[in-house]
């Protein structure tokens, strides 16, 4: 029974990996009511950002944090505020801006191809860097290093983020805005410094989970896709805009990828998400850990 | 009032329009006398999953149709040169379609060639045969290309079953070269077209071959972790692991099973993923022993080899692999058929092509013998290579080891993973 112990912990561990990388899709999406289309494009920068720091200044890859989360939080923040804004600004009377999906929709072909264009195709990943192939031998059980300093990473970062919205005054700003921009605009809340803001916190996010993949994945134009999707069914899952709620669909995705591999083919274990999907979407369309207000 | 204004727009409308179209006429005599240039439809995945190799096949036609047109372009057409159009399929077999559609209806290309991806050269090339287009597939190996009693479609790469074939051959002469048993396989496969055609042909050799399968497992190549499947592998314990992955899974394959210290006897893999140059790259030392069924190796002895792969290093910073191999001698074989067809008709240029018999000349760098069609357009002569990844003192290369009279000199083979 060992091994599925062992299938768990690794679910759970690669799973909060998946739930860090939905996070700043539902911090933007709880806020700006937009779902981004962009972020995978948004973890795949965060990854070559994370790849170059540590190549170029050969830092230990979670000591490149302190280059890449300032850098994310930067080029979040100024995308939303010359890219988005003024979108946002003629679509100022509808809730949940449509153009604006489209928009991030385009940001991510342009991001994608671009770093295609400059990067070219390959697959790139650290050789030496003091993580990779690390393993924890624990009473027969193999457990990944990187994705153990990855779990923390996730953990740390969601209290973060939450500890940021719920005590600071920015935070409450943010709060107020995702619950009625109008009232906040009135209340002298500047809403589109806090999109701007907003923006560039799920984007610092997401440079933050580029960084924990790093050491164990391969960095290429679009691995933003692969996580992208499971992305958007991690949100759904626990709730669009719930902070706790992304990591622990992404933990439930990540037990189910890990021990439901091990009694079918790995292939049927995709079609056991969507399933679950499917059925949160009946049953409960605000999600397993969402409210039905937001914030 | 108003009406007449609008009578006379049209009336000038219609001027112009006669006048700009008399133009294009003139324009269009004129190049008449210019040189005839080929057009060539190349639909490949130059972004999505399979960029990294669809690049690396772009390259390799680049360099050949530049040979080409440096030598004077097809000498029996007045020194025509061959142009590529390039098409962008990302992979998918919609975007194929449609682009071959494209290119045949709007560009009015004179022959397609494509695309890598055998789920998109399948039906890609149904669109080539309803309009006569003769289409040369220079990799995608799925046998049901060929088989689909099409007269426009020639393939010069070897086919799956082929491979598989292949593969098993080389077991039974390790087994006899060591002197040493295996008797258990698991297979390990990418879950699209390509990895099921191999492992159809894996069940039914091993049951021929009297092995034990211990692990029969298609897989996502978007998987995003791995570990599960390696834990799979681990637990069924098999003395040789066949593998068919594309380049970022075999990558993540091979990391995460010296992860968890998996070491079967013996790893043979199906070219593709771990045939790609940043395979290497990006696996290190961890893709050390490994076998690969190719169609081509650089230390392959074949007059030109070498310089080709010289001077496609040089160009763009990579090793010919296999499948640029057969994308270089494709773009041979078109120039061989064209020059021989004196027309850009599409007809007379499968004809031609049907009648292919390229064994020497620039570009015929292949490791063996001659380009030639059978009936369903499949070369009858492509062969394929077994290597080994290994150190040797010059850094993780691929070494040729099977056939034995193709085995690079003074190299064993390393027999079981140590």
């Amino acid at each position: 029974m060992i091994f599925i112990l062992e299938d768990t912990i690794n679910g759970i561990l690669m799973g909060s990996i998946y739930g860090l990388t939905a996070l700043g899709l539902t911090v933007i999406f709880g806020v700006l009511k937009v779902i981004n289309f962009a972020h995978g494009s948004m973890l795949m920068v965060g990854m070559y950002a994370a790849y170059w720091a540590v190549v170029l200044t050969g830092l230990h890859p979670y000591l490149a944090l302190v280059l890449v989360v300032p850098v994310m939080f930067l080029f979040g923040y100024f995308l939303q505020d010359i890219l988005i804004k003024p979108i946002f600004k003629s679509e100022r009377e509808v809730r949940e801006p449509i153009t604006v999906i489209i928009v991030t929709t385009g940001v991510w072909y342009v991001l994608d191809n671009l770093t295609l264009l400059i990067f070219g195709p390959q697959y790139r990943n650290i050789q030496d860097n003091p993580l990779r192939g690390k393993m924890l031998e624990m009473g027969g059980m193999l457990i990944s290093m990187p994705k153990l300093w990855g779990f923390f990473t996730a953990i740390l970062t969601a209290l973060a983020v939450y500890w940021f919205l719920q005590k600071t005054r920015m935070g409450r700003a943010i709060r107020a805005t995702s619950l009625d921009r109008d009232a906040a605009s009135l209340m002298g809340i500047n809403q589109y410094r806090v999109y701007n803001i907003a923006f560039g916190i799920g984007t610092a996010a997401a440079g933050i989970a580029g960084a924990t993949l790093v050491p164990f994945y391969n960095v290429f134009p679009s691995v933003g896709v692969l996580f992208d999707i499971k992305g958007f069914i991690i949100v759904v899952l626990g709730g669009l805009g719930s902070i706790s709620g992304a990591i622990l669909g992404g933990m439930i995705i990540g037990v189910i990828e890990s021990v439901g591999a091990q009694f079918m083919a790995a292939t049927w274990t995709e079609g056991i998400v969507y399933a679950l999907f499917l059925l949160v979407l009946f049953v409960k369309p605000s999600g397993l850990f969402g409210m039905r207000y937001d914030w | 009032m108003r009406k007449r204004s609008i009578w006379g727009k049209v009336y000038i409308c219609v001027l112009v329009l006669g006048f700009v179209s008399s133009l294009a006429f003139l324009i269009d005599r004129t190049a008449m006398a210019q040189p005839k240039t080929v057009k060539v439809g190349n639909i490949l995945p130059l972004s999505g999953p399979s960029a990294s190799v669809g690049q690396q096949n772009k390259y390799a036609q680049d360099m050949a149709i530049e040979e080409i047109n440096a030598a004077g372009g097809i000498k029996s057409l007045g020194g025509a040169k061959i142009t590529l159009l390039y098409a962008d399929s990302e992979g998918k077999p919609e975007k194929g379609v449609a682009e071959a559609e494209r290119l045949i209806n709007t560009e009015k290309v004179h022959v397609l060639t494509g695309c890598w991806n055998s789920a998109v050269t399948y039906p890609t090339t149904a669109v080539a045969e309803r309009y006569g287009i003769p289409f040369i597939v220079p990799v995608s190996v799925a046998d049901k290309i060929t088989e689909q009693g099409f007269k426009t479609v020639f393939r010069i790469a070897a086919k799956d079953s082929w491979w598989t074939r292949d593969q098993f051959v080389f077991l039974s002469d390790l087994q006899k070269e060591f002197n040493m048993k295996i008797g258990t396989l698991a297979f390990v496969y990418e879950n699209g077209d390509w990895g099921k055609g191999f492992a159809g042909g894996w069940k039914k050799l091993a049951e021929k071959g009297g092995y034990k399968v211990v692990l029969d497992e298609p897989y996502p190549s978007t998987a995003t972790d791995m570990s599960p499947l390696v834990q799979k592998i681990k637990r069924a314990n098999p003395d040789v692991l066949l593998l068919v992955s594309n380049a970022a899974d075999a990558i993540l394959i091979t990391n995460t099973m010296a992860d968890y210290k998996v070491k079967p006897k013996a790893i043979i893999a199906s070219g593709g993923g771990h045939a790609d140059p940043s395979f290497l790259k990006a696996a290190g030392k961890n893709a050390r022993y490994i076998f690969d069924i190719v169609e081509w190796e650089t230390d392959v002895n074949k007059p030109g080899a070498k310089e080709a792969n010289e001077k496609f290093k040089s160009k763009y910073g990579y090793n010919l692999a296999g499948e640029s191999v057969d994308g270089y001698v494709a773009m041979y074989v078109l120039a061989d058929a064209l020059e021989r067809a004196k027309s850009l008709d599409p007809k007379a240029i499968r004809d031609t092509l049907a009648k292919t018999k390229l064994t020497k000349g620039p570009g015929m760098i292949v490791g063996y013998d001659a380009v030639e069609f059978d009936e369903t357009g499949q070369n009858k002569y492509a062969a394929l290579v077994m290597v080994q990844i290994n150190d040797i003192g010059k850094g993780m290369e691929r070494i040729s080891v099977w056939p034995k009279g193709a085995r690079r000199a003074g190299y064993k083979p390393v027999f079981p993973i140590p």
